[in-house]
């Protein structure tokens, strides 16, 4: 087993994985320079009501203290959200949701459906014709691809971030490098866990697509849907992106989001923390079984 | 014992029957020819063989362990169709990753077997590969950790005819040695060269099994055109073989022209022309189909 997931591991060493995990930390860069300019926008000129803005009186006066105050404590948040320790909660955000969502189906889709689609999947199979440990392979290396670009990305971050708050003039800090490191790696830990799923389903969906492009399609179908499902009110207490939200206890985004995801979930409280990754690994099982169950068939390409 | 066995192997796609009860035994150091013409069932066949598809019916025994047994396939080298590969990697790195899938193989095996195929040092990456380098890729993919059994896919393929005789003059080398090659090939003559017995399959169906010179399929026969005068002396003269007569000519089933414009200058006929051929698969069966035909008819069916 050791030596096939070095074997499929180093199949992930392609312009394709590192291209999209690239992709996806310059797309966490690109929040994270909009969230530190939107931050400063607000500062500059906090929002406030017309009627105020144009009348001096006493009560407006208030309001005025209210919204500078506000725009403060955001820009405040907002920075200290971008030291190294923390903005680990971006990356595992990002990770754990429609970012590393796609991330994950792009690499199953050329990882695990790709085998198909270039035929090599004869070449895997009849040198290792024990199915359940390829798939298991494949689900691992997924997995592994999905943490090792959230880690790639939270380093990219814990350097470029400090440095983007501070170019867009955001009051500093204050706080310690290493501040908020444990719970970002908390973070990180609990995303790993959705990539899991994630991988799960990428997993399943190349064994029912056996191809590239639908395997990258039915990853991310899957998922998009459930977070469809999430927020119409009567059956989104059961969709699996329901269980990403409580498992990750996904807050309301600021200036700079921490996550794709919370804003499309709704319908009502969302079940507990242990009812997610119960939830999670429920679903994770029902895509174990549809793989098996779909990998018994011929391999006829 | 016997390396591979088959007992009425049949394999149904629908209600197209692909390979139809067919018995095979396969001695361990023969170079065992699988002859056909394209559609066949040649690839389905090994594909059952390799674990690739289930069998509709029958059962395959390789090494004595009934498939789908991972530890038989584990002991087959194989090359199916067209070779696959990673078009990212270069060739060394292909052959390095199919060693780790199947459990790794000891130092110096990717440098053994690429030196074997005459590929070098194979340090380019393989979308590169022109179809007689991929072949050889395939050929040296498949002997990698020396298996004791080698299932090759029409070797031939894409190969020039001085790369034709030097992967002939390999896979004899392997028999040497004691592996056993099952080949598979709609090329008579490769089959003819290399092999020590051939099963031919039409259809799906074993038609015949035995030495290369023993086999209908293979065996060479006689033309001969002769002057309407002599239509009569000459059917006479050739009793000695069987013959058919049709179109003013005479099909002798003999290898040896000199033997029947010999017997027919004896005789006092002098031929017109004489031409030695080997029937083609497709005539073949086509003969087999009309004898089959002729014997319903003969039974009142």
């Amino acid at each position: 087993m050791l030596w096939l997931l070095a074997a499929e591991s180093r199949k992930l060493i392609r312009p394709l994985v590192w291209g999209t995990g690239l992709v996806i930390t310059g797309f966490c860069l690109l929040i994270t320079w909009g969230g530190a300019n939107n931050a400063r926008a607000a500062l500059a000129s906090p929002r406030i009501p017309d009627v105020c803005a144009r009348a001096v009186t006493a009560p407006c006066g208030q309001v005025v203290t209210r919204a500078h105050a506000a725009a403060r404590a955001a820009a405040s948040a907002t920075s200290l959200l971008a030291q190294p320790g923390e903005i680990g909660h971006v990356a595992a955000g990002m990770f754990a949701s429609v970012p590393g969502l796609l991330l994950i189906a792009v690499v199953a889709g050329g990882h695990w459906g790709g085998e198909w689609g270039s035929r090599t999947i004869r070449q895997l199979l009849s040198r290792q014709g024990r199915r359940s440990r390829v798939l298991t392979a494949k689900w691992l290396t997924i997995w592994a691809a999905g943490v090792a670009a959230m880690a790639c990305c939270w380093l990219v971050l814990a350097v470029a971030a400090p440095v983007i708050v501070a170019a867009a003039g955001l009051p500093a800090a204050h706080v310690s490098v290493w501040a908020g490191l444990g719970s970002s790696a908390s973070a990180i830990g609990r995303a790993s866990v959705v990539l899991g799923l994630f991988a799960a389903v990428g997993t399943a969906a190349g064994v029912i697509a056996r191809g590239q492009l639908a395997t990258t399609a039915i990853t991310a179908g899957t998922m998009l849907l459930a977070l469809l499902l999430a927020g119409m009110a009567s059956v989104g207490r059961l969709s699996p992106a329901t269980f990403v939200q409580a498992w990750m206890d996904f807050g309301t985004p600021g200036y700079l989001p921490t996550n794709f995801w919370s804003r499309f979930v709704s319908g009502g409280p969302p079940p507990g923390e242990l009812a997610g990754l119960l939830g999670m690994a429920a679903t994770g099982a029902v895509a174990a079984v549809v793989a098996r169950w779909r990998f018994t068939a011929d391999v006829t390409v | 014992m016997d390396v591979i066995s088959c007992e009425n192997l049949t394999k149904r796609f629908g209600p197209a029957i692909a390979v139809s009860e067919l018995d095979l035994a396969v001695s361990p150091g023969q170079v065992y020819g699988f002859l056909g013409p394209n559609g066949a069932g040649k690839t389905t066949t090994i594909r059952m063989l390799l674990g690739l598809i289930a069998p509709s019916a029958g059962q395959i025994r390789l090494f004595g362990r009934r498939l789908p047994d991972p530890r038989a396939v584990a002991q087959a080298g194989s090359m199916i169709e067209e070779p696959a590969f990673y078009p990212w990697m270069t060739g060394r790195m292909n052959l390095e990753v199919l060693a780790a899938t199947g459990g790794g193989c000891v130092p110096g095996e990717v440098d053994r077997v690429l030196g074997l195929v005459g590929l070098g040092d194979a340090a380019r990456k393989v979308k590169t590969y022109s179809q007689g380098m991929r072949q050889r890729l395939g050929i040296a993919a498949a002997m990698l950790g020396r298996p004791p059994l080698l299932i090759i896919d029409e070797p031939a393929n894409g190969l020039d005819p001085a790369g034709i005789r030097e992967i002939r003059g390999l896979l004899r080398g392997l028999a040497a040695e004691g592996t056993t090659v099952f080949l598979s090939s709609h090329l008579l003559a490769e089959v003819e060269q290399v092999c020590d017995r051939v099963a031919v399959i039409v259809g799906g169906r074993l038609v015949e099994e035995g030495a290369p010179a023993a086999l209908g399929a293979i065996r060479r026969r006689v033309r001969v055109e002769v002057a309407a005068a002599d239509t009569q002396a000459a059917a006479r003269l050739l009793t000695r073989w069987p013959a058919r007569y049709g179109n003013g000519q005479f099909l002798v089933e003999h290898d040896s022209g000199r033997d029947v414009n010999g017997t027919l200058l004896a005789g006092g006929v002098v031929a017109e022309s004489v031409t030695v051929e080997r029937p083609g698969l497709e005539d073949r069966f086509l003969e087999i189909t009309e004898k089959e035909d002729a014997r319903a008819v003969a039974a009142g069916r």
